[in-house]
């Protein structure tokens, strides 16, 4: 018989094991980032950054515009971020609240744009945009983006406007508020959580997003962080160093933001548990 | 009770304030997703340049016939197939053995619920680099923590080897989405009485017991919307995968996104590409009618509505 | 009349977005111009520079440079181009030069440049289809062999003395040679193995266009690579990026690679003792390394664009760009001799250019993204699954018969 201190014990072990697997190839790119050139093909390998390199990272951040990708990314994530959620709320509540004529439609439109990958959208994409006066501009890359994560959204805020109870609304209608009333006065505060949690999926959906990014933009002070990234893939050489530096440091900004976000995030993701 | 009361709201409410609030969403899904894919449905029946997308010859159903008669087709859906499986598996028992531990209280459990996150905010880019890096055959540490621990499969080159590049791909890919699902499951356990929660770390020996009858029908809706979503996506997956291998060695990663990919970028036939992406596109509708289908069994089995 | 949809779809909401963002008018005629080279440690900054000395030397054009990814170079810039839109002018590898060429989206360059004001290298025949100038030739360069010669002091004179010295030179660390076999690096891969083929006497096809893919001789060159491979002497999974940095770091003893290579280890590593020697083939021909200047033929801003290829090409600037490349240019350039004594290695480039072979299947030039696909993956399979060269071959032409020639 295990005593609960084995299983304590068990469970601290398996704990600190999920996190290492998680964690670990972040650290392993910070270390790679500042392991000296010589010792990258030494026959051990070097297990702890190499702290004498740290310069290697104002090095960047003074040869390569890595800053303006940064900006660039985090405005095509907080524009999704801000577009989807304001694009979401009020089908998502139309799905809980409506019985009308086009509601199976409207629900299913939500899962089939799920399917479309990328690549295949592109080059329609691209010629829209194009008349559209959208290309090689940031708006353009919101609005490519929010197409992915609206679906998603709506779901997840859709179920926690199930969870609310039907009496608080009927109280307001009373009152003589409009529907729009409600859903900014009343639902919009009670699902913040929620919406917390829709924010973190925008947002690094956003902040990751590469095929768009590479095609829809093409002047380089618009270059998002995973193109820049990738353009360090050269013809004939990649600095492995810088790689690694600007993969840290592109990685980073998720994780501080989520961090902040991440109470809210279960809180959120409760309320609105992605049910069927 | 329910059904009675949206009946009094339709009445309450102005005929038109759904489709107001449908419209947006409604517009710009047609503008930007819809139209998009007619095009792709039409161009599926021509034979397209990538450098002229508005020549169009029509060909009929050449692209399909092709796509089926040449036999590659049939390999590219069994990796598909493999891959998104094996994700949704791996990924969501991932998903559901971290969400259960990081439910459970500990000391920085808080903590921990955010450690657990950073593959999530991982970039693929940055995730692709790092870990082709990492499953380096030489150099990279995947494979001397094998060699250290005496297993044969050390000094292998994952990514070029037709067995072995898979299994690398989905580890990359688990460890990438598995967070996801872990957040998901642990919202979803809030949900689990307290009670039963407090009963089970009491009572040790019946673990399992109470996982089936109290946390499992708790999480199961959310578990099954889990398993469609991981599906869909995976089924789309594509920076991880072309960044890493290609859809190589010989074919061993080539997913259907990727051979999309291939055959309109690389290739530049947009024809045969569309419709690779029509035949994907079925199979995700497919999928999804199939789970529509299968939770409202479920649901019947159960008693519900 | 997808067009007039678009529009159509385009004014309702263009009208109320658009103003915002409108891009401000610049005074300057602004052009961009694509690249992979501009990304690359040790070329790309001496490039940019190169280009900014135009911006700097008069007022009326700018030229933007950017940074694409090599492998996404392509089909970034065809997606655009079919849109109706993408950079000015781009720099091309030559499988794209060939698959743009058809699709009427280069701008033919006749009339900006006179053929008889420079002296093209002569490379420079293939930017031209028809004798209608689609680019102009803006590096090119072959290849050799590079030896490290702490190492290796002497480099071997045929394929078994370089086979020999190989499996010597592996051990501790370092090892004998490096080259690719990985669908990751496709178009790397495609590369080695040209070289191996065309030093083995094999050509992709024959005079007439006919694919050769499975003669006797493209036979034996793929019998080569497999026979390097299974000797264990290069580090598998190393893609070229560290490989070659592995080779200025001492850790690899030779390697097969063009003259760009040559000029990014003496920029990396000025110390490294390395130097050049003709491939270790039977056959002298090699593959040639070239990339075209093109003009899009959607640009708006064609004057600018001719404006810079004329300067881009006057013997002074091509001096500049060719220091910074480190291989040849577009045009033939006298070198003094203290600059030959500084890099020893390009006259053996130099030498190798004769000999040198585009990396196409020629007569099918359009379609080589395609037919290299199958070659490969029927190579990986000789090399990673033991199937044997003379069946994979066999198979790679029939594959490309009915799949690309259909």
């Amino acid at each position: 018989m295990r005593t609960s201190r084995q299983l304590e014990h068990m469970r601290v072990l398996a704990v600190l094991l999920m996190l290492g697997f998680a964690a670990f190839p972040i650290y392993w790119m910070f270390v790679t980032s500042m392991t000296p050139s010589s010792e990258l093909f030494a026959s051990s390998p070097r297990l702890l950054p190499a702290w004498s390199q740290l310069s290697i990272y104002a090095e960047i951040f003074n040869t390569i515009p890595v800053a303006t990708w940064l900006k660039n990314s985090f405005l095509v994530a907080a524009g999704t971020t801000v577009l989807s959620i304001l694009l979401a709320v009020f089908p998502a509540y139309a799905l809980s609240r409506f019985r009308f004529a086009g509601l199976a439609v409207l629900g299913f439109a939500l899962f089939a744009t799920q399917m479309l990958p990328e690549a295949m959208l592109v080059v329609p994409l691209y010629s829209i945009f194009g008349d559209l006066n959208l290309l090689n501009t940031i708006p353009g890359l919101v609005l490519a983006n929010t197409a992915f994560v609206v679906p998603v959204i709506t779901w997840i805020i859709k179920g926690a406007i199930d969870s609310i109870p039907f009496e608080i609304e009927e109280a307001a209608r009373v009152d003589g508020c409009s529907r729009l009333d409600i859903v900014l006065g009343i639902v919009i505060p009670l699902v913040a959580p929620t919406l917390a949690a829709a924010a973190v999926i925008s947002f690094f959906h956003g902040w990751n997003e590469y095929v768009f990014a590479q095609t829809l933009v093409s002047s380089e002070n618009l270059r998002t962080a995973s193109v820049g990234l990738a353009s360090f893939v050269g013809e004939l050489s990649t600095p492995i160093h810088s790689v690694m530096a600007v993969g840290v440091i592109y990685t980073l900004p998720a994780i501080i933001f989520y961090l902040f976000a991440q109470r809210y995030v279960v809180a959120g993701m409760t309320a609105g548990s992605v049910k069927g | 009770m329910k059904r009675a009361q949206l009946a009094r709201e339709r009445l309450d409410g102005h005929p038109w304030t759904p489709y107001l609030f449908a419209a947006p969403v409604g517009i710009y899904l047609l503008l930007f997703q819809f139209y998009p894919l007619i095009q792709q449905f039409y161009m599926s029946f021509t034979a397209t340049d990538l450098l002229t997308p508005t020549v169009n010859p029509f060909v009929g159903m050449e692209n399909y016939s092709f796509l089926i008669e040449d036999g590659e087709l049939w390999k590219v859906l069994s990796v598909t197939a493999i891959y998104t499986v094996a994700c949704v598996v791996f990924a969501i028992g991932v998903g559901l053995g971290s969400a259960l531990l990081l439910d459970s209280p500990f000391i920085g459990r808080s903590l921990a619920r955010a450690l657990i996150t950073i593959p999530w905010a991982a970039p693929s880019v940055a995730v692709a680099l790092i870990f082709t890096w990492i499953f380096n055959s030489q150099y990279g540490i995947f494979n001397r923590a094998l060699t250290e621990l005496g297993l044969q499969l050390g000094g292998e080159n994952w990514l070029d080897n037709a067995s072995l590049a898979l299994p690398a791909i989905l580890l990359t890919t688990v460890w990438q989405i598995f967070p996801f699902s872990s957040v998901v499951i642990l919202a979803a356990l809030q949900g689990v009485p307290q009670e039963l929660k407090e009963a089970a770390v009491i009572d040790g020996a019946d673990r399992l017991n109470i996982f089936k009858t109290a946390t499992w029908p708790t999480i199961q809706p959310t578990v099954l919307m889990l398993t469609l979503f991981v599906t869909i996506w995976s089924l789309r997956r594509f920076d991880l995968i072309w960044l890493m291998t290609q859809g190589g060695p010989i074919g061993a990663t080539n997913t259907m996104v990727i051979e999309l990919y291939r055959q309109g970028f690389v290739y530049r036939d947009l024809g045969t590409a569309a419709s690779i992406g029509m035949i994907g596109l079925s199979i995700a509708l497919l999928v999804t009618v199939i789970y529509f289908k299968v939770t409202q069994m479920t649901e019947q089995a159960q008693g519900k509505r | 009349m997808r067009r007039t949809v678009n529009r159509l779809m385009a004014a309702a909401i263009a009208v109320g977005l658009a103003p915002w963002w409108a891009a401000p008018a610049f005074a300057k005629d602004k052009i961009t111009f694509a690249a992979a080279v501009f990304a690359e440690a040790g070329r790309g900054d001496r490039v940019k520079a190169w280009i900014e000395s135009y911006n700097q030397s008069q007022t009326g054009v700018e030229v933007e440079p950017i940074a694409i990814p090599f492998s996404s170079l392509a089909n970034t810039v065809f997606t655009q181009m079919g849109g109706g839109g993408g950079p000015d002018l781009i720099r091309l590898d030559q499988t794209d030069f060939f698959a743009a060429i058809p699709s009427g989206r280069l701008l033919p360059l006749g009339d900006v440049i006179n053929d008889k004001d420079y002296p093209f290298l002569g490379p420079d025949r293939f930017m031209k289809v028809k004798d209608v100038r689609y680019g102009l030739l803006f590096d090119t360069t072959g290849y050799a062999l590079l030896y490290n010669k702490d190492i290796l002091p002497q480099p071997p004179k045929d394929f078994e003395s370089f086979l020999a010295a190989a499996r010597e030179k592996t051990r501790d660390g370092t090892f004998g040679y490096a080259y690719r076999a990985t669908m990751a690096e496709r178009a790397g891969f495609w590369q080695d193995l040209c070289n191996y083929v065309f030093g083995f006497g094999g050509r992709w096809s024959d005079k007439d266009g006919n694919l050769t893919l499975n003669s006797p001789d493209v036979i034996k060159g793929v019998a080569a690579y497999k026979k390097v491979y299974d000797a264990g002497v290069t580090p598998k999974g190393a893609d070229a990026a560290t490989y070659r940095r592995m080779f200025w770091e001492g850790k690899i003893a030779m390697n097969v690679d063009n003259g760009g290579v040559a000029a990014i280890f003496n920029r990396n590593a000025p110390q490294l003792p390395f130097a050049a020697a003709p491939s270790p083939f039977p056959d002298k021909a090699q593959g040639l390394i070239m990339t075209a200047l093109v003009v899009n033929a959607n640009t708006k801003h064609k004057d600018a664009a001719g404006a810079f290829i004329k300067w881009a090409y006057a013997p002074e600037n091509q001096k500049t760009l060719q220091a910074a490349m480190g291989t040849s240019v577009g045009t033939r350039l006298d070198m003094s001799p203290e600059e030959q004594a500084k890099q020893p290695w390009l006259r053996v480039y130099e030498e190798q250019m004769q000999n040198a072979l585009p990396q196409l299947v020629m007569g099918h030039e359009d379609k080589t993204p395609e037919i290299q696909q199958i070659v490969l993956e029927q190579v990986l399979k000789v090399l990673l699954e033991n199937a044997d060269p003379k069946d994979a071959m066999d198979r790679a032409q029939s594959l490309v018969e009915r799949r690309v020639l259909r």
